[in-house]
C-alpha cells in the first residue's frame, strides 16, 4: 500500500533567475518570492494489485511528484508511506522497493542487454544466485533471450523497451512507477510496455503510471488521480472520473477539471 | 562504487575512440609520427650541407684568389651565364649564387682598403640558409686570409693582428651536464606533454560518465538504487583518474621505449639524455601526476554533472583546459624554479618539478612540499563533487 500524504516540493530560485522573474508578469499562481512551488498539495493512494493513472496537463507536477516518491528528490512537506514506512525517512528502503521507469530512460550502449540488467540487479544487492534466477525469469517473461547477448545500441526501439522494463524490475519491486513510459513509442513497442503493466494487475504490486494517453487510462487503470497546478484535483476510481462530465469519458472529464483550474486562475 | 567502477571502465574500453584517443595516439602513432618528421628534416639539412651549389662569377678575374676558393671547395659548381639579369637567373634556379665584383676592384690586400662584393641569391627557406651558411664560410676564409696579407703589409705583429681583429676570446667552461643544458628545454616540454595529456585523457571520459548519463538518461534511474550517492561519485572520479593516469603512464613508458630505440637501435642520439634520468625520477615523475590528475578529474566531473547537455558541458571542458595550461606555460619563463613559493603554486609548481626531475637538479624535499600542497587541493576539490553530486540542483538542472 502506497500512501501520498499533501506532498509538497519547492524549488529555490538562484540570484540571477530570481532578480529576471522580478520584472516579468507572473501569472503561474505557484510563483513565490525567488521559490517555485513545483508540487503544493498533492494526495493518494494505491492499494496492492491496484493501477493508478497519474494524469495532468504538461507542467503540472506529476514528474516531480513521481521523482519524490522514487527518492531522488527529497520533499519540501508531506509524507510517503510504502506499507506505512515513511521513506523520506529511510530512503534505502525506497530504493530496494520501488522500480522506476520513464520514457526518457535509457541503457548502457556499450553494454549488453544482460549486463545492463545484470548491473542494475547488482546495484541493488542481488546475490549471484538469485540475480539469475530473476534474469532466467523476466527475460523468459518478456520473451529477451534472443537478444540477450546483443549490445544496447543494436536493439531495436521495442527490444531497448522491453531491456528498460527487465532493469527496472530486477531487483523484484513492490511498487512500479512509471513516468510515460509509451511517449515516443510506436504502437508495438507501447503495446509492450501496456501489456507488461496490465501482468501486474491483480498481483501483490501497486502501479503507478503517468500517461497523456487517457485510452491507455481507460484500459489499465483502476484509480486516478489529476494534477494540476501542483495540486491534486482529484482523487477516485476510473468510472468516478467518467462520471464527472456529462457525457461520461475520460477526456471530457479531464477537459472539464482542468479547465475549472483555468477559469479560477 | 567497485561495480560502478567495473561497469563504467568495460564501457569506456568498448569505445573504440576512448583507446585511440588516450593509449594509441600518445604512446605510438605521436612518437612515431615526431621520429618520421625528426629524420626527414634531419635527412634534408644533411642532403642541403652537402648538396652542389651552383654559383656564378661576374667580373671575378679581379678577385681571383676568392674565386679560387670557392671553386677548389668540394660540391661548388662553376657556371656560366649570359644574361645580367641577375634576380631572374636565381629565381628560376638556373643558379644558386652570384658573385658580383665590381669592375675594377682590387683585392683588399693589394688595395690596402675595405672591398665590396654583391651576393645575388634568394634565401627564404631554412634549407637555403643553411646552402647561404657554407657560402659565407668561404668569404670568411678569403677574409682571414686577406687580414694576415694586410697585417703583414702594414708589419702588423701577428699577436697584435689577433688583438685587433678579436679583442676578447672567451673560452667556455660550462659545467652543466649535458642532461642539465637538453633538461632545461626538453623538460618543460616534457612537462607541458604530460600535463596536457592529463587533461586531455581526462576530458573524454569526463563527458561520458557525467552529462552522458544525464543524456542517455540512465543517471536518474542510477540515483534510484540503493548505491550511496557519494560512492556513485567516487567511482566515477576513478574512472576519470584511471583512464587519464593511464594514458599519461603509458606515454612516460613510451618515452621511455622509443628513447632506448631512437638512441640504441637508431643512433639516434636527440633524446638520447632520458636514458640518464633515473628510475625513482621516473617514479616520481608518476607521483607528481597522481594529485594533479585527480584536480583536474575533480573539476571536469563537476563541470560535466552540472552541465545540462553534451554541449554545454564541452563548453566548460575550454576554460578548464586553459586553467591547466596557463600555469604550465609559466614553467617556461625564464629563471622559474622550484623553490618554497611556486611549490605552492598548483599545476606550475608539478611542471617545475618535472623539469628539475629531468634535469637532475631536483631538490627532493621540495617535492614532499609540492605534493602536500597538491594533495590538499586535490583532497578539498574530491570533496566538493561528492558534495555537489548530492545536489538537486545539479543533477535535475533545467
Amino acid at each position: 500500500m502506497i500512501e501520498i500524504k499533501n506532498l509538497a516540493k519547492t524549488f529555490a530560485y538562484d540570484k540571477k533567475e530570481a532578480k529576471a522573474r522580478q520584472k516579468k508578469v507572473i501569472t503561474d499562481p505557484r510563483e513565490g518570492e525567488g521559490v517555485f512551488h513545483a508540487v503544493k498539495d498533492v494526495s493518494f493512494n494505491v492499494e496492492p494489485g491496484k493501477v493508478l493513472g497519474l494524469l495532468g496537463p504538461n507542467g503540472a507536477g506529476k514528474t516531480t511528484t513521481l521523482r519524490m516518491l522514487s527518492t531522488a528528490l527529497q520533499p519540501t512537506e508531506g509524507q510517503i508511506l510504502i506499507d506505512g514506512k515513511d521513506v523520506t525517512k529511510d530512503p534505502l528502503y525506497a530504493t530496494k522497493q520501488i522500480g522506476f521507469l520513464s520514457g526518457k530512460t535509457g541503457l548502457y550502449h556499450r553494454l549488453t542487454v544482460q549486463e545492463n540488467v545484470e548491473y542494475f540487479g547488482r546495484m541493488h544487492g542481488l546475490a549471484k544466485k538469485e540475480l539469475d534466477e530473476r534474469l532466467d525469469k523476466i527475460f523468459t517473461l518478456l520473451d529477451m533471450h534472443s537478444f540477450a547477448g546483443k549490445r544496447a545500441d543494436d536493439l531495436s526501439t521495442g527490444m531497448s523497451q522491453r531491456a528498460s522494463i527487465a532493469r527496472a524490475v530486477i531487483h523484484n519491486p513492490r511498487v512500479l512507477v512509471f513516468d510515460e513510459p509509451t511517449t515516443g513509442l510506436d504502437v508495438i513497442s507501447a503495446k509492450t510496455v501496456l501489456d507488461f503493466i496490465e501482468s501486474y494487475r491483480g498481483t501483490d504490486m501497486s502501479v503507478i503510471f503517468s500517461t497523456h494517453h487517457l485510452h491507455e487510462v481507460e484500459q489499465l487503470c483502476d484509480q486516478v488521480c489529476l494534477i494540476d497546478l501542483g495540486e491534486s484535483k482529484f482523487f477516485g476510481t476510473t468510472e468516478e472520473f467518467s462520471a464527472i462530465s456529462e457525457s461520461g469519458d475520460l477526456y471530457s472529464s479531464f477537459l472539464k477539471l482542468v479547465e475549472v483550474q483555468k477559469e479560477v486562475a | 562504487m567497485w561495480l560502478v567502477y567495473k561497469k563504467e571502465m568495460m564501457e569506456l574500453l568498448r569505445d573504440k575512440r576512448t583507446l585511440i584517443l588516450s593509449i594509441l595516439l600518445p604512446t605510438v602513432i605521436f612518437p612515431i609520427i615526431f621520429f618520421f618528421v625528426g629524420k626527414f628534416s634531419g635527412d634534408r639539412a644533411q642532403e642541403a650541407r652537402v648538396q652542389e651549389i651552383k654559383i656564378a662569377f661576374v667580373n671575378s678575374e679581379e678577385m681571383p684568389g676568392l674565386r679560387d676558393l670557392f671553386t677548389s671547395e668540394k660540391n661548388f659548381k662553376k657556371v656560366n651565364i649570359e644574361s645580367n639579369n641577375y634576380k631572374e637567373l636565381v629565381l628560376s634556379k638556373d643558379v644558386d649564387f652570384i658573385l658580383e665584383v665590381p669592375e675594377g676592384s682590387l683585392a683588399p690586400a693589394d688595395s690596402r682598403v675595405q672591398q665590396t662584393v654583391n651576393l645575388h641569391y634568394k634565401g627564404a627557406s631554412q634549407l637555403s640558409n643553411i646552402l647561404s651558411t657554407r657560402v659565407k664560410k668561404i668569404f670568411e676564409n678569403y677574409n682571414n686570409v686577406q687580414r694576415n696579407k694586410l697585417g703583414d703589409a702594414f708589419n702588423i705583429p701577428n699577436a697584435s693582428l689577433k688583438a685587433f681583429n678579436k679583442p676578447l676570446e672567451v673560452e667556455n667552461k660550462n659545467y652543466a651536464s649535458k642532461r642539465e643544458r637538453t633538461g632545461e628545454i626538453a623538460g618543460a616540454m616534457i612537462a607541458y606533454i604530460l600535463i596536457l595529456l592529463a587533461i586531455a585523457g581526462a576530458m573524454y571520459p569526463t563527458l561520458e560518465v557525467g552529462v552522458g548519463e544525464k543524456e542517455r538518461g540512465t543517471l536518474e534511474t542510477l540515483l534510484l538504487t540503493p548505491m550511496n550517492k557519494s560512492r556513485i561519485v567516487l567511482a566515477k572520479f576513478a574512472v576519470i583518474f584511471s583512464a587519464s593516469f593511464s594514458s599519461v603512464a603509458f606515454t612516460l613508458l613510451s618515452y621511455l621505449f622509443w628513447a632506448y630505440i631512437f638512441t640504441n637501435a637508431l643512433n639516434l642520439d636527440a633524446i638520447g639524455f632520458l636514458a640518464n634520468v633515473s628510475t625513482l625520477d621516473i617514479l616520481l615523475i608518476g607521483v607528481l601526476l597522481i594529485p594533479l590528475t585527480s584536480i583536474f578529474a575533480s573539476i571536469m566531473l563537476s563541470a560535466s554533472i552540472y552541465a545540462k547537455n553534451m554541449k554545454e558541458a564541452q563548453a566548460y571542458m575550454s576554460p578548464i583546459m586553459m586553467l591547466g595550461f596557463v600555469p604550465v606555460l609559466v614553467a617556461f619563463v625564464p629563471g622559474m624554479e622550484l623553490n618554497w613559493k611556486t611549490a605552492m603554486i598548483p599545476v606550475t609548481n608539478v611542471a617545475l618539478a618535472m623539469k628539475d626531475l629531468i634535469k637532475g637538479t631536483v631538490d627532493y624535499s621540495l617535492i614532499a612540499v609540492l605534493l602536500a600542497s597538491t594533495a590538499l587541493i586535490a583532497g578539498a576539490l574530491l570533496y566538493f563533487v561528492t558534495q555537489f553530486f548530492k545536489k538537486e540542483k545539479v543533477l535535475f538542472r533545467s
